[in-house]
C-alpha cells in the first residue's frame, strides 16, 4: 500500500481584508510533501497575499494556516527556519556582493563551521550560475541575475519548503528556462510552492495546481486531472467513411457516455467521452478498425492548462476536484 | 547536495532570533564601510575645526567660552546628522523591500529593531561624539598647554550621547509609524529646531526635551554639558534621566508598532 505523504501546508479558511477589500476570501488548501505546487491566478488574484500570510509577513483576517504542523502566526520564526522564500521582486542590499548576500542569509541558519558555510555558498553560486559574478556588487546585476541570486539565497539552508513568488515573471525566455531547470533540480530535495501566471511553466514542472481568481480558489487538483477536463476521459477520433454508422456503433458501447460528431468535408470527427477508461483503451480503437471506416487520427484528448485557466477565470467556473 | 548535518545551527530563539547576524550586519554598515571615517571627518570638521578656527583666530579667546561653543556645536549639528541617517533606517528599508526580505528569514521583529538601535547608537557615539570630542579635548589641552582632567569631558560626552540618542530613537520610532520619509525627517528636524521656542513657552518641557542638555537657553549656566566641561555646578541632572527614559519609551513604541506592521 502506498504511504500517503503528509501535508506540508494546510490552509483552513484563511482570509485577508485590506481596508474593506477582500484580497483573499476564505481559502482551504493542502500541499503535499515533495510536490511542485503551482499556484496560479491573474494579477491581483491574491497569490502574493497568500504567500505573505504563510510567511507571517501579514496577519490573517480570519482562518489559519499550518506549515509542518506549526501555526503561521504564533510559530512563524520556527516555520521560516525550514523555508526558503523568493519574493516576486527580490530586494537585497545593493552594496553587497552575491557572496556577501548568501553569507548574510546563511548566518540566519548556521553559526559554522566557517568553511562549511563558504562551501555551501560556492555550491549555491554554481547552482544558479553566478560563480563568475560572485564578488560584484548586486547593484551591477541584471534582473535575471538578481532572480537567480534570489533562488540561491532561498535554497541556502536546503529548505524543506521552497516558496517562490512569480519566480520567472520578469525574465526573458532563456532566464525562464534557467529558472525552471533550477526548480526541476531542486524538486528532489524540497517541496516547492510557487505562484505564477505563466501557464506554460506550470504545465512543464508542476504536479499539482490551484487556480485563484479574485481572492477565490476556483480550481485545484493534480495537473493531469485538471488537464483531463470536466468531461473526464475523452478520445478524439478522425475517420473517413460512414461517420454516422461509426458514431452509432461507438455510442452503443456500455462504457461510452457521450459521442459528439462533427463533419469536415470527407472526414468525420468523434469526441468520445467514456466511463470506463480501461475498456475504452482496450476496445475503442479495435472497434473502429474492424468497422468499414478508415481511422486517420486517434488520441486521448488533453486540454491545455490555458483552456482550463480561461474557463475558470473568465467563466467564473468552479472546477475544484 | 549534502544535508545540513555538518553545520552548527543557530541556537537563538524567541525575541533574540537572528539578533547576532543582524547586529553583525548593522555594525558592518557603520564600521566595515567608509561610513565611519566619513562621519568622523564630517563631525571633526564641523565641531573641532570650527572650534579651532575661533580658538586660534580670536585675540582674547577664553577657553571656557570655547567650551560653551563646543557644547553647542556638538549638541546641535550632529543631531541633524542623526536624524538624516536614522530616517532611512526603517523607512528606507521598508520602501526598498529589504525589511520584508529579512523578515522572511528566521529573524524576530524585535531583533531587527534592537540591532538598529544598538549599532546606530554605537556608530553615533563613536563618530559623532567620541572622535570629535577627543579631538576637541586635544585642542583644549594644546591651547591651555596642560593635560586637562579627562573625566569632565567623558561625562559631558555621555550627556551629549543621551541627547543624540533622543533623536536617534525618536526618528526610528517615527520610521515605524510612517511609511514616507517626509514626516519622519520633518518631525525630527522640526522638533530639533523648534524645541527652544517650546521650552521658552513652557519651561517644564526643558526637562523632557534635549535642547538644554548641551545648549543654554536663558543663561550660560542652564545647560548641563558646558557646566560639566567648565566644572560649574549643574542646575539639575533630572533631564538626563528623563530623556533617557524617553529613549527607552521610544524604543518600546517602535517595537510595538513594528510588531504590528504588515509587509
Amino acid at each position: 500500500m502506498q504511504e500517503i505523504s503528509p501535508n506540508v501546508i494546510s490552509i483552513h479558511g484563511l482570509s485577508k481584508i485590506y481596508k474593506n477589500v477582500a484580497a483573499l476570501k476564505p481559502l482551504n488548501l493542502e500541499v503535499r510533501q515533495n510536490s511542485i505546487f503551482g499556484f496560479l491566478g491573474p494579477n491581483g488574484a491574491g497569490k502574493t497575499t497568500t504567500i505573505k500570510l504563510l510567511l507571517g509577513l501579514t496577519r490573517p483576517t480570519s482562518g489559519s494556516a499550518t506549515l509542518f504542523g506549526m501555526d503561521s502566526v504564533t510559530q512563524s520564526a520556527d516555520i521560516r527556519a525550514r523555508i526558503g522564500y523568493l519574493p516576486q521582486e527580490p530586494r537585497f542590499y545593493e552594496h553587497m556582493s552575491a557572496r556577501e548576500t548568501l553569507r548574510f542569509v546563511a548566518k540566519f541558519f548556521f553559526k559554522g563551521p566557517k568553511k562549511t558555510i563558504e562551501d555551501r555558498i560556492v555550491e549555491m553560486l554554481e547552482l544558479v550560475d553566478l560563480t563568475e559574478k560572485a564578488d560584484r556588487p548586486i547593484k551591477t546585476f541584471s534582473g535575471g541575475e538578481k532572480q537567480r541570486l534570489g533562488i540561491a539565497q532561498a535554497q541556502i539552508n536546503y529548505p524543506d519548503l521552497l516558496i517562490l513568488d512569480e519566480p520567472a515573471a520578469s525574465l526573458d525566455p532563456i532566464g525562464r528556462r534557467d529558472v525552471l531547470e533550477v526548480m526541476s533540480k531542486l524538486r528532489k530535495y524540497s517541496t516547492i510552492f510557487y505562484s505564477t501566471h505563466i501557464l506554460d511553466d506550470v504545465q512543464k514542472v508542476s504536479d499539482t495546481v490551484a487556480i485563484l481568481n479574485k481572492g477565490v480558489l476556483v480550481a485545484e487538483g493534480p495537473i493531469e486531472e485538471l488537464l483531463a477536463g470536466k468531461e473526464g476521459i475523452v478520445y478524439s477520433i478522425h475517420l473517413k467513411g460512414d461517420g454516422d454508422a461509426a458514431s452509432k456503433l461507438v455510442q452503443s458501447q456500455p462504457w461510452v457516455k457521450t459521442v459528439t460528431t462533427g463533419f469536415h468535408g470527407s472526414e468525420t470527427t468523434l469526441q468520445v467521452s467514456v466511463s470506463d477508461p480501461d475498456a475504452a483503451e482496450n476496445q475503442l480503437l479495435k472497434l473502429l478498425v474492424n468497422s468499414p471506416v478508415v481511422v486517420t487520427e486517434f488520441r486521448l484528448k488533453q486540454y491545455e492548462l490555458e483552456d482550463i485557466f480561461m474557463q475558470v477565470v473568465e467563466g467564473g467556473q468552479d472546477v475544484r476536484k | 547536495m549534502s544535508g545540513n548535518s555538518d553545520f552548527i545551527m543557530v541556537s537563538e530563539t524567541g525575541w533574540r532570533r537572528g539578533l547576532s547576524n543582524l547586529l553583525d550586519n548593522e555594525f558592518a554598515g557603520w564600521f566595515k564601510t567608509k561610513m565611519w571615517w566619513i562621519q568622523c571627518l564630517i563631525w571633526v570638521s564641523v565641531t573641532g575645526f570650527m572650534l579651532a578656527g575661533v580658538m586660534f583666530s580670536a585675540d582674547d579667546f577664553d577657553f571656557k567660552e570655547g567650551m560653551m561653543l563646543f557644547s553647542i556645536f556638538i549638541g546641535l549639528f550632529p543631531a541633524i546628522g542623526v536624524v538624516i541617517i536614522m530616517q532611512d533606517a526603517l523607512v528606507g528599508e521598508k520602501s526598498e523591500g529589504t525589511i520584508a526580505w529579512i523578515l522572511s528569514k528566521p529573524a524576530s521583529r524585535q531583533s531587527v529593531i534592537l540591532s538598529k538601535v544598538t549599532a546606530n547608537s554605537l556608530g553615533v557615539m563613536v563618530t559623532m561624539v567620541l572622535v570629535p570630542g577627543l579631538f576637541a579635548y586635544g585642542l583644549f589641552c594644546y591651547y591651555t598647554k596642560t593635560l586637562m582632567d579627562p573625566l569632565p569631558f567623558l561625562s559631558a560626552f555621555g550627556v551629549v550621547f543621551i541627547s543624540h540618542l533622543f533623536y536617534l530613537t525618536l526618528t526610528l520610532m517615527l520610521g515605524a509609524f510612517f511609511s514616507a520619509r517626509g514626516p519622519v525627517i520633518g518631525i525630527g528636524l522640526g522638533l530639533l529646531f523648534l524645541q527652544q521656542y517650546l521650552i521658552a513657552a513652557v519651561p517644564l518641557l526643558g526637562y523632557f526635551l534635549p535642547w538644554k542638555l548641551s545648549v543654554p537657553l536663558n543663561n550660560e549656566t542652564d545647560a548641563i554639558v558646558p557646566a560639566l566641561l567648565r566644572g560649574d555646578p549643574v542646575t539639575s541632572f533630572l533631564p538626563i534621566g528623563l530623556i533617557f527614559l524617553e529613549c527607552v519609551l521610544f524604543v518600546i513604541l517602535t517595537l510595538w508598532r513594528f510588531n504590528r506592521e504588515e509587509f
